[in-house]
Formats: C-alpha cells, sequence, structure tokens
C-alpha cells in the first residue's frame, strides 16, 4: 500500500551510556524533548503517543500521566525489534483517518534497578525453551547461522563483513558506545557466547531512548522544509508458524519486501538501515529483500562496499551493534538514522544523494523458527 | 541463588508432561485435519480445530541445527556450559527445541541421527525430554 500524506518531521536521540539507573521516563524526557526542540513544536501539539519497551512494566497511559500529555490517541508500541516500525505504521494510520495530526513515538531502555522487570507470559519460552539452558536470543540466531553456514556455504569472513563495515561507520558517530577499529581478526577472535555466535556478533545492551515525530502532510509543511515522506510500509507476524518443518533461514522480511516493492523499486533505493541484532540477520534480510538470491548473502556482502561511502550503504550510523542497543529503541534507531541521512544532517558519514531509504524491525523470538515480527518501510525526501 | 528453570505444568500441556514422566514424547493431533504439531496448543495450527488428541512420537529424529551455549541466561546452567541447545526434526516430520547429550555429543553435527531420552530433574514428577546421538550409546 501507498501512503499519500504521512510525513517524518523530526527526531530526537538521548546520549547512551552503559549501565544508567536513570530512570526510564526521564530517558524518553529526553528524546521528546530534544524532538520538540528541533520541530519547534509544544507539549501540546502532541496528540498520538507511543511508547516502545521491554524493560519497564509501564504501559503507555501511565507514562502520559507522568508527561503531562493529553491524547487524542495512545499505543503500546512493544513488537520486539519490530516495534518502532509497527508503531510508525499505526501512527500513520491514525493520521490518515484522521484522528491526529501530530504522533510522538519513543522507545527506550534503563536499567532502572528500582523497577521489577515482569517478564510477559509465554508458556512456550518457559515450558520448551528456558528448561534446557538457553541462551536466549543469542542462542536462537546460533541455530539460524549454523542452518545457513551449512545450507548455503557462508563462511564467517563474510558475516563478519558486516560487522567490521558498520564498526568503520560508527567511527565517526559519537552516540555510538564502541568506535574503537575493529578488524575482521578481532571479530573472529572475540570470545564465544553461543557458538558459533562470538561477542562481536551480539549487541551492547545499554541505556536511552529515541524518539520520532509523524504529522500530517498539511500539518509537517508548517513544521519543516524537509519533507520525508512515508512512502510505503508492510508486516508479517508470525511467518510460518503453522509449518511444522519451517525454513529456518527465511525471515518474515520475505513477504514483507513483496508489498514494499510493488510501490518502489528496488534499485531507487540509496540506503539501508536493516534491523542490525546480529550480523548474519542482516545478511539474512538482505537476501530476503531481494537484493540477492536466497544463500548468495555471503557473496554479495563480499562484493559489495557497506559502508556509508559505499555502493551498498548499510546501517549507516554502525547500527546497534556499534552504537548499542537501548533496548527497544534499537528499532527506533535505524528510523532515526535513515531521518538524518536523508535531511542531510549525518555529517562526516553522510551518504551523497540520498533520496529513498528502506528500513526493517525484526523482533520477537518464536520457537523453533526465527523472529515473531518483521516489517519493513520506505522514507523519501522530496524537495 | 538461581535455580534451573523446570516447566510450569499447565491445563494446556500437562498430557505432554505425564506422558513425558512415562517414557513417551507426545505431539499434539488434530483430529478434524490429521496435523501433528508441537509445541502443546488449544488449537490446531493448520485448521483451528479444537478437536485435538495425543499421540506418542517414535522418538527419532535428526539433527536440523546446533549451537555450544556458553552464556544462559539463567545463571545456574553454568554448571553444565557448554550445552548442546539443538533442534531437532522428528521423523514425524515436527521441529523441536532440545539438548543433545552423552557419548561423542563433541562431534554432533547436521543430519546426525537423534533418539530421545527422558532425563530426571529436581522434581521427581517431572522428566525432561532430551536427545542421544543414535549409534554411539
Amino acid at each position: 500500500m501507498r501512503r499519500k500524506r504521512v510525513c517524518f518531521v523530526g527526531y530526537g536521540s538521548t546520549e547512551y551510556s552503559r549501565k544508567s539507573e536513570d530512570p526510564l521516563l526521564r530517558h524518553y524526557a529526553r528524546a521528546i524533548g530534544a524532538a520538540l526542540e528541533q520541530t519547534g513544536l509544544q507539549k501540546d501539539d502532541i496528540r498520538g503517543f507511543s511508547v516502545t519497551t521491554q524493560s519497564s512494566p509501564d504501559y503507555s497511559p501511565h507514562v502520559a500521566e507522568q508527561l503531562g500529555l493529553e491524547l487524542d490517541w495512545v499505543l503500546n508500541g512493544d513488537y520486539g525489534g519490530a516495534g518502532a516500525v509497527m508503531s510508525i505504521r499505526r501512527a500513520a494510520d491514525a493520521i490518515e483517518a484522521g484522528h491526529i495530526d501530530v504522533a510522538v513515538l519513543v522507545g527506550g531502555n534503563s536499567f532502572d534497578r528500582s523497577v521489577v522487570h515482569q517478564r510477559p507470559l509465554e508458556y512456550q519460552r518457559a515450558n520448551y525453551v528456558d528448561v534446557y539452558g538457553y541462551g536466549g536470543p543469542n542462542t536462537l540466531m546460533a541455530l539460524v547461522q549454523r542452518r545457513h553456514m551449512q545450507q548455503y556455504g557462508t563462511t564467517l569472513e563474510q558475516i563478519g563483513r558486516i560487522a567490521v563495515a558498520q564498526r568503520e561507520s560508527a567511527r565517526s558517530n559519537p552516540q555510538a558506545l564502541l568506535r574503537e577499529s575493529m578488524s575482521m581478526d578481532d571479530y573472529l577472535k572475540s570470545r564465544m557466547i553461543s557458538e558459533p555466535i562470538r561477542l562481536f556478533d551480539c549487541v551492547m545492551p545499554c541505556s536511552g531512548a529515541e524518539c520520532i515525530v509523524l504529522a500530517s502532510e498539511e500539518r509537517a509543511r508548517g513544521i519543516t522544509d524537509k519533507l520525508v515522506y512515508l512512502l510505503t510500509d508492510a508486516e508479517r507476524v508470525h511467518y510460518q508458524v503453522g509449518e511444522m518443518l519451517p525454513d529456518k533461514t527465511t525471515f518474515g522480511i520475505k513477504p514483507v519486501a513483496e508489498k514494499l516493492f510493488q510501490e518502489v523499486r528496488r534499485e531507487e533505493i540509496d540506503l539501508f538501515e536493516i534491523y542490525d541484532d546480529y550480523p548474519i540477520a542482516v545478511l539474512i534480510q538482505i537476501e530476503d529483500l531481494g537484493y540477492c538470491r536466497k544463500g548468495d548473502g555471503g557473496k554479495f556482502v563480499e562484493g559489495h562496499d557497506l559502508s556509508f561511502k559505499g555502493d551498498f550503504p548499510v546501517n549507516t550510523g554502525g547500527g546497534q551493534l556499534s552504537v548499542g542497543q537501548a533496548g527497544l529503541a534499537g528499532g527506533f534507531l535505524h528510523v532515526v538514522e535513515a531521518l538524518r541521512q536523508l535531511r542531510a544532517e549525518a555529517g562526516p558519514r553522510q551518504v551523497k544523494d540520498a533520496e529513498r531509504a528502506l528500513v526493517t524491525g525484526i523482533g520477537w523470538l518464536s520457537y523453533g523458527r526465527n523472529l515473531g515480527t518483521a516489517a519493513g518501510l520506505v522514507l523519501e525526501r522530496r524537495a | 541463588m538461581a535455580e534451573k528453570n523446570l516447566p510450569k505444568i499447565n491445563p494446556i500441556d500437562r498430557p505432554f508432561w505425564q506422558g513425558a514422566a512415562e517414557g513417551k514424547f507426545l505431539l499434539q493431533h488434530c483430529r478434524a485435519c490429521g496435523k501433528l504439531q508441537f509445541f502443546p496448543r488449544v488449537v490446531c495450527t493448520g485448521c483451528f480445530s479444537a478437536d485435538l488428541d495425543w499421540v506418542a512420537a517414535r522418538g527419532e529424529g535428526e539433527v536440523h541445527s546446533f549451537t555450544w551455549v556458553f552464556v544462559p541466561r539463567n545463571p545456574a546452567f553454568k554448571d553444565e556450559v557448554p550445552i548442546c541447545y539443538a533442534n531437532v526434526v522428528l521423523d514425524e516430520g515436527v521441529i523441536l527445541e532440545s539438548r543433545i547429550v552423552g557419548r561423542e555429543v563433541a562431534n554432533v553435527k547436521l543430519g546426525d541421527r537423534v533418539r530421545v531420552a527422558f532425563q530426571e530433574t529436581s522434581d521427581p514428577q517431572i522428566k525432561l525430554p532430551v536427545f542421544e546421538l543414535v549409534g554411539r550409546l
């Protein structure tokens, strides 16, 4: 489906830190404050509000009360790593329907010890996964990666190219927590976590928040002259859930891509912000997006320069792998970086003449398969 | 000190754990469309029928993927690392998550044949299905 009148008008980010115990609410407030400052909007202009987090049991109406927001639309946008893209889709629906004309979406994480984290009720995880000494997402993605390596001959060096390229892009990103150079050798020799997943395949958990502001086209024109449109978007929840012999190496991004590329051509995309909880997940999504055949992702990343200077720029700010993962703000990070690039605000890591960006989100570990949520969207800058 | 996780048996999966305690790996079978499924649910993932019963799998299959876990999410499992956590595809055509244990597990590779075994746990009522490499007992 093609969107017609929904625009991204601004964003706000906090600094990231390793283990800040600042309350999550303060991180939200900082990110939203930065977005208000950038857009010139006032608190009372916020009529739609969404919160994406798993690090607090709090719900968006409570957060809105804390922040003093009176609203016409509210959402808990917790769909795992796809939460940012999926929240944007829902906010865009509300804007197109005319319920609201400005939506502020926030995602964040903190290590506030006064908050007791409650895991959701998940029979399938508690009874069939955790009992075996499961290693969390690292283990899930290790099962996917080994399958990909065995089935298609994908090598660690090919997978490592993604991590190394992203680190190169991160070196000029002041928000990135990991900015020291990383060689292929550093990648290969990093400590084993859930073999074949090693330390530099994993994101570093951190504290922080990201905020995105959407508006109707009419409203957007009064806010900024840097108009970035939401061109098209799609999601797939629980791809292959009923398939008892699933293909672990294909994500729900495949059917998402089929929808996105009905509205825009693959070669019209200038940069890619691909959800990077692991390098192998980026490689698989490049395949699922159709930039190469399934199984050829290793050869594809060997044949392209993935840095912000390259011919196939991926995660131009370093991605979560180098910036850090502030919980479910991780999904927002990709959208915010796409906005920086399309608004020509990316400084030394600016992709030249960037007009269109594709952003994905994946999340929600599923039993025996891979990811339960997968979503994508395309943004377009227009003069 | 954290304890190792045990299943919190619920009304949906009680028959599965009773079966495991008796040395059987039970799959759900849809009486409407014939589909087999795992993990246990309230409806068939194929046709949404709630008319489900249980059938015992033969208990054999092959290794679909595996990983050596060095950092388990629950630190109580640290005394067992590295843990060979695996996807097994049963001969009935159903994928599972489990562990591979026993002889020659260090040499496990994809496609290896495996057979279910039932491990004692700290709860005498609960046995945990795990898999052993066939022919290397």
